[in-house]
């Protein structure tokens, strides 16, 4: 807990320190995409890691933050401090909604049900075109005004800021939840579910309470993306942006904080990195995913806390061991 | 602790949990059959019966993981029938299962810690916005926690992992993780399965020193005669869901059809 805290305190402190270092604009741009996706697979890892489900309708609540922050913003007029929470909130209902439906349901039931929500919410935004200008997308969802005053640097300083702010919320919010009572009774829920009813725990209070946290970050990530990238299309639903929250949960470590920072570093840099090579990144993708699987079912997190116990534990004093030893024998 | 036996100590005296005319069919199968039973303040029962008499069926209706056919369940006067396990254990009856059932990949404090949920229970805005008050009980909690492993006798392994313990150490575990929701009864599914006789006295020993002070009232399914026996003020046995006998364990273990259905009709003859 300590560990995770301090990890935690340090990453967003280097980050902080970032834009005062560099003033390269490419690399603020892919370091806004890397908390931009930091906040998803944070958010993604409160359904997989936490409620233990594995969700493969997450993009339903980026989208639906995407198009409200849009709509909010071309049809109402609202500014852009209003919109952003106003995507997560949106989302956080949405989650609800759909929550409330697949929640009762476990296992592969959960992921199919998940993925069907997020297509029909894909179809809906393609085909209500009196709304959602159907695939043509939404596009010049404003800035902000003062936007136009400044240089561009500025301009990404200023996005730079706002990506910052919205996943230090995310970690708080996910640290709050996680290190609570009420994330150890959804660990408990994962773990065992007749445990948890037996201590008292109503298993759908917080695998409910999980999901809507995790909407209404990713709903407001999908609401600052909206403005960042000023286009959203029904392609905000798609299964692509899904895979790429997944693998940055698993490679990372799924269940514990800091694993989707890590996932979410080394996925976007992989990406850009290999940028030219189109299909090769996917199909290096599905490779590493595998290998993740099969080698390190708990990511790069679980991997090295695994190691850390284990020296640990070869750290404590022989006779320690022996007598515990012998004492397992006599059991 | 102080806290803990004064709260047990408030409670008026007399029957906890009356259990009046149960039933469960499954089809055409009736694993309970009209079991009623009483099981009053400051006492341990023992539930007994050869294998299939319904005893767990019998536990899985009283703790709401099924929902009786007929009959009810009353809990401090007050009718409990039916109603979902978790409301169950927030009135204060608490179970462990016959299969081992336990949070496998946490440590043993963080098991027990876990259990402690309905205590540590907040509004969802503190979830986020701690305030004093919830960090005094989550501090609460955790003295409680470590307090109830080194009851239970696993402080050595505080912050191993449930996975590494032995089988003995985790009926230890599944015992403390059921006491950590500070129950008024607690129901132990056949805790002495893979006990060793030593360690079933020991366990014995253990169940004794809670009554009164963690819990008012056990009621325990097990095979192991020799720790039924010695720790139940009164012993129910069942037979083919039906109530067979009640009694003191004296009484039980001179009752003929008792013996019958353990040893067999003829038994009598050989011996």
């Amino acid at each position: 807990m300590k560990i995770q805290r301090t990890c935690l305190s340090a990453f967003m402190l280097l980050a902080a320190a970032l834009p005062f270092i560099v003033s390269d604009q490419y690399i603020l741009h892919v370091a806004i995409i890397v908390m931009f996706y930091a906040v998803l697979a944070t958010s993604l890892n409160l359904v997989v890691g936490y409620v233990g489900e594995f969700s493969l309708g997450h993009t339903a609540f980026l989208g639906t933050g995407a198009y409200a922050a849009a709509l909010l913003s071309t049809q109402a007029g609202w500014p852009m401090w209003a919109t952003i929470p106003a995507a997560g909130v949106c989302a956080a209902v949405m989650g609800t909604l759909i929550g409330a439906i697949t929640l009762r349901l476990h296992g592969p039931f959960f992921v199919i049900i998940t993925l069907s929500f997020s297509e029909v919410l894909r179809l809906i935004a393609n085909n209500w075109v009196a709304v959602t200008k159907g695939p043509m997308g939404i596009a010049g969802v404003p800035q902000p005004a003062f936007l136009a005053q400044i240089d561009t640097l500025a301009g990404k300083h200023f996005y730079y800021a706002i990506a910052w702010s919205l996943l230090a919320l995310a970690l708080y919010l996910a640290y709050r939840f996680v290190n609570s009572n009420a994330g150890r009774a959804a660990v408990a829920i994962r773990e065992n579910r007749y445990v948890a009813q037996s201590v008292g725990i109503r298993p759908l209070n917080y695998s409910m309470m999980a999901l809507v946290l995790g909407a209404f970050l990713s709903g407001a990530a999908g609401g600052f993306y909206a403005h960042y990238i000023s286009f959203v299309g029904p392609e905000m639903f798609r299964f692509a942006f899904m895979v790429t929250m997944i693998t940055m949960v698993l490679i990372g470590g799924k269940g514990t904080l800091i694993g989707p920072l890590v996932g979410a570093l080394l996925v976007t840099f992989l990406e850009e990195y290999l940028r030219e090579a189109q299909e090769l990144r996917l199909s290096l993708f599905g490779l590493i995913v595998i290998a993740i699987v099969l080698f390190m079912p708990n990511g790069i997190m679980g991997f090295v806390s695994r190691h850390r116990e284990k020296r640990e534990q070869n750290q404590a004093s022989p006779l320690n061991m022996n007598v515990s030893a012998t004492n397992r024998r006599s059991a | 602790m102080m806290n803990m036996s004064t709260r047990a100590q408030e409670r008026p005296p007399g029957g906890v949990l009356q259990i009046n005319g149960l039933c469960k069919s499954f089809g055409g199968i009736h694993a309970v059959k009209d079991i009623s039973f009483t099981v009053n303040r400051g006492e341990i029962v023992g539930l007994i019966g050869p294998n299939g008499a319904g005893k767990t069926t019998c536990f899985n209706l009283i703790t709401g993981f099924y929902a009786p056919t007929s009959g009810t369940v009353h809990f401090d006067e007050q009718e409990v029938t039916g109603e979902k396990p978790y409301s169950m254990a927030r009135r204060g009856i608490v179970r462990s299962f016959q299969k081992t059932n336990i949070l496998k990949t946490l440590s043993v404090f963080e098991n027990v810690l876990t259990g402690h949920y309905i205590e540590a229970r907040q509004p969802v805005w503190k979830t986020f916005f701690p305030t004093a008050a919830v960090r005094r009980t989550e501090a609460a909690v955790r003295d409680s926690a470590a307090r109830i492993v080194n009851t239970i006798g696993l402080s050595r392994h505080m912050n191993v992992p449930a996975a590494q313990l032995s089988c003995g150490e985790l009926r230890l575990l599944e015992v403390a993780l059921a006491l950590a929701a500070k129950p008024r009864i607690l129901m132990l599914d056949e805790p002495a399965a893979g006990l060793n006789s030593h360690e079933a006295r020991e366990f014995g020993n253990v169940l004794r020193k809670l009554i009164g002070d963690l819990v008012d009232s056990i009621l325990i399914v097990e095979h192991n005669m020799g720790l039924v026996m010695s720790v139940s003020d009164r012993v129910v046995v069942m037979h083919f869901g039906q109530k067979l006998a009640e009694g003191t364990p004296e009484q039980v273990q001179k009752n003929e059809k008792v013996v019958q259905a353990y040893l067999g009709a003829n038994a009598k003859e050989h011996s």
